[in-house]
């Protein structure tokens, strides 16, 4: 380290004295020699056309979710300016809560955030049929669950132990750069100015934006990313009586048929010291009240004598925003809309995806030295698209195939029944790979599946005879 | 409020599950209830997380005590064995009255009793298979609660793969073989007329293997006019998701033109 400050020193002394030098950060100017002193340090800077900063990068991250309080950390720790701002610091988002379990050791969650580990599930049928899956899951395996509260705090403080700035404002409204080195305007309202209650109206001007800023995304409109299509999920928070609670300990349970939702499926997680019992759906968003209840008639028996302490609902995106990036504003996490399709699960993309974009930035401006352009954030859309995409796209096809119709609710099920499908299940979930599966196996289970779902088929034409 | 309205009249049908008859008139006010309420709630659907909470929660408790009053009343409903048969005919006359859960003499334990379907010393498979889509009828009419005391494990991999073949694999083969022998024949004519070629020398053709090929499989994917429409849906179906993926690169491609 210290001959490469050395190198930077040296070189320094070279050039004449900018009015702009910063005692603190070195000056960057591209060259042969400095490349080369750099590779050591494993930063790739080959740009087309870089571009000089007297100060170091700034970055606003505007929402402090997962997405956000992880791109935060993750600028901080490369030394770059950063600003996290975050709307309602003690926001309780409506949310599954469920973390896979790769994410605990990739983003070093401690373990007393986990409220309880999931390590059974049940999938209940249109016909009642129930599968418990889980068995082959090892014993330090389990899907964690969380509390939104809790997860977005540790993560936000984290960011704020790094080095970045929390503010706790709501973001308004920004104005794009009129250049390729001019500043994006944020402007925001600060809720802790001391100027009264509602604080004041404050602008903010950073070189690039992460836009973490959720479903409804602000940031999003300002670059004019487009719309996708979203599902509506809802939620009723349900305290059920001790002894019913001891079933869901550590089992979550799903429910699918078209009563429930004729494009998702219901739920009924458990959470620290309740349930959440819920459901969403795409297509049929008015129906939702009916959906839900029809959730709740399924569990009946199980959340009898219960209590609702709370009801809550929140968009859900099914796909990418036809853009994600523009110039030096990128959206991570929901606002991008890399929610998974099948399973609606979005946590654990939303902390990568911040962490990715932010690892982008970094290495971009090499650590704050430089300013970055569209080509550097790019980078981390062709990262995440080459990672995640064969996840995205399976999971795409298991809705298409398996949420089409009660016929095919019932192959679902069936099939989970089945070892290795649960085995297969299990490991892409909890560790994102899509794992390759033993060949034979395969076959097998493309045979079952074809089965399955022929014999469900079938039977539901035996019932379209009896209505008539 | 509309809301409190409808939450007073099953309030006062509560007290008196006992007697049948009552419990007839709670299950209908029940109905109504759970029907009307989608209707009159409109904007509760969207996401006002504490706006709209506080008052349909006041409602929903209401419905979750008739709810628990409702379950106590259907497990006295199974002791009446209404409807033995559970089929068609018996249901449309039980529609408005109570929701009893799915009663069968063959379904025992959570899946159906193999040795009552025996004929002549054999299981009779259309019969378990006839059975099981009537349960499966009457589940989509009347959702039930899962119960994990009574779960049900019936898988229809139990019934062989035989049984399944000939009641629904072979009169649908029958009719696509009946078919493709037709276009084959006709098409094997018209060739012949057209260009003296005989049936042996068409098949050395490769144009002639080629028509062979799309006639069969034109005949497995087309069974019904719609399937024209539905073989179409699905090949854009299949490439829309990643569309919506490849589009932020779409953008890419038009702007880095725009800035150089």
């Amino acid at each position: 380290m210290a001959s490469i400050a050395l190198n930077l020193k040296t070189f320094v002394g070279l050039r004449q004295a900018s009015p702009e030098n910063n005692p603190i950060t070195a000056l960057a100017k591209p060259s042969s020699t400095t490349t080369a002193a750099r590779k050591q340090l494993r930063i790739n800077a080959a740009k087309t056309s870089p571009k000089v900063t007297g100060r170091n990068l700034r970055v606003a991250v505007v929402g402090g979710g997962p997405a956000g309080g992880s791109a935060a950390e993750t600028l901080a720790k490369g030394g770059i300016e950063t600003f996290l701002i975050e709307r309602k610091l003690d926001n309780c988002k409506p949310c599954g809560g469920a973390i896979p379990l790769c994410m605990v050791g990739e983003f070093d969650l401690p373990l007393d955030i986990i409220d309880r580990r999931v390590t059974k599930m049940k999938m209940i049928s249109p016909s009642n049929v129930a599968v418990d899956i889980g068995q082959t899951l090892k014993p330090h395996e389990y899907i964690g669950m969380v509390r939104r509260e809790v997860l977005d705090a540790f993560l936000r403080d984290r960011a704020a132990t790094a080095g970045a700035t929390l503010i706790n404002g709501l973001f308004l409204k920004m104005e794009m750069p009129s250049s390729k080195t001019a500043p994006y305007r944020l402007h925001y309202t600060d809720y802790n100015a001391k100027t009264g209650v509602s604080g004041g109206k404050k602008t903010l001007e950073v070189d690039a934006v992460i836009g973490a800023d959720g479903a409804n995304s602000r940031i999003a409109k300002s670059i004019n990313a487009g719309d996708y299509e979203y599902a509506i999920a809802f939620q009723e928070r349900v305290k059920i009586p001790d002894e019913k609670m001891k079933y869901y300990e550590d089992l979550a349970e799903m429910y699918v048929g078209d009563d429930v939702s004729p494009d998702f499926y219901g739920w009924v997680f458990p959470k620290c010291d309740h349930v959440a019992v819920g459901t969403g759906t795409v297509t049929h968003k008015p129906d939702i009240k009916k959906f839900q209840l029809a959730t709740r008639l399924r569990a009946r028996d199980k959340i009898a004598g219960g209590k609702i302490i709370r009801v809550e609902a929140h968009p859900i995106p099914e796909h990418p925003r036809p853009r994600r990036l523009l110039d030096r504003a990128a959206l991570v996490g929901d606002a991008a809309g890399y929610v998974t399709k099948c399973s609606g699960e979005g946590i654990y993309f939303a902390a990568k995806s911040g962490r990715m974009c932010a690892e982008a930035i970094v290495e971009g401006s090499e650590n704050g030295k430089r300013m970055v352009e569209e080509g550097d954030l790019r980078k981390y859309l062709e990262k995440w698209d080459k990672t995640y995409w064969p996840t995205y796209k399976v999971l795409d096809v298991l809705q298409k195939l398996f949420y089409r119709s009660n016929p095919a609710r019932e192959a679902f099920v069936e099939m989970c029944a089945d070892e290795y499908v649960q085995k297969m299940t299990f490991d892409s979930y909890l560790y994102k790979k899509v794992a390759p599966g033993n060949p034979i196996e395969d076959l097998k289970l493309a045979v079952n599946t074809i089965g399955s779902l022929v014999r469900a088929n079938a039977l539901r034409r035996e019932m379209d005879k009896l209505s008539v | 409020m509309s809301i409190a309205l409808f939450s007073s009249p099953p309030a006062t049908h509560l007290p008196s599950p006992s007697s049948p008859h009552s419990t007839a008139k709670t299950q209908l006010a029940l109905r109504h209830f759970i029907s009307w309420r989608p209707k009159k709630q409109p904007p509760f659907w969207v996401f006002a997380e504490n706006g709209a909470g506080s008052t349909s929660t006041a409602a929903i408790v209401e419905e979750d005590k008739a709810a628990a009053a409702e379950e106590k009343v259907s497990e006295d409903k199974k002791e009446e064995s209404l409807g033995s048969n559970g089929s068609v005919a018996v249901d449309a006359a039980a529609a408005p009255a109570p929701v009893t859960a799915f009663q069968d003499p063959r379904w025992i334990g959570g899946t159906w009793d193999l040795t009552q379907f025996q004929k002549d010393g054999k299981t009779d498979w259309d019969a378990v298979i006839d059975a099981e889509a009537r349960r499966r009828k009457w589940l989509q009419d009347n959702p039930e609660s899962s119960n994990n005391d009574n779960p049900i494990v019936f898988d229809t991999s139990i019934i062989p793969w035989w049984a399944w073949i000939k009641r629904y694999h072979l009169p649908e083969a029958e009719l696509l073989n009946g078919r493709a022998a037709m276009i084959g024949f006709f098409m094997a004519y018209v060739v012949d007329s057209l260009t003296g070629v005989g049936l042996v020398d068409q098949m050395g053709n490769f144009f002639c293997k080629t028509l062979l090929f799309v006639a069969v499989v034109g005949v497995l994917v087309i069974r019904k006019n719609e399937d024209i429409e539905t073989v179409k849906k699905l090949l854009e179906e299949s490439t829309f998701y990643d569309k919506q993926w490849q589009a932020t690169w779409q953008d890419e491609t038009s702007s880095s033109s725009m800035k150089d």
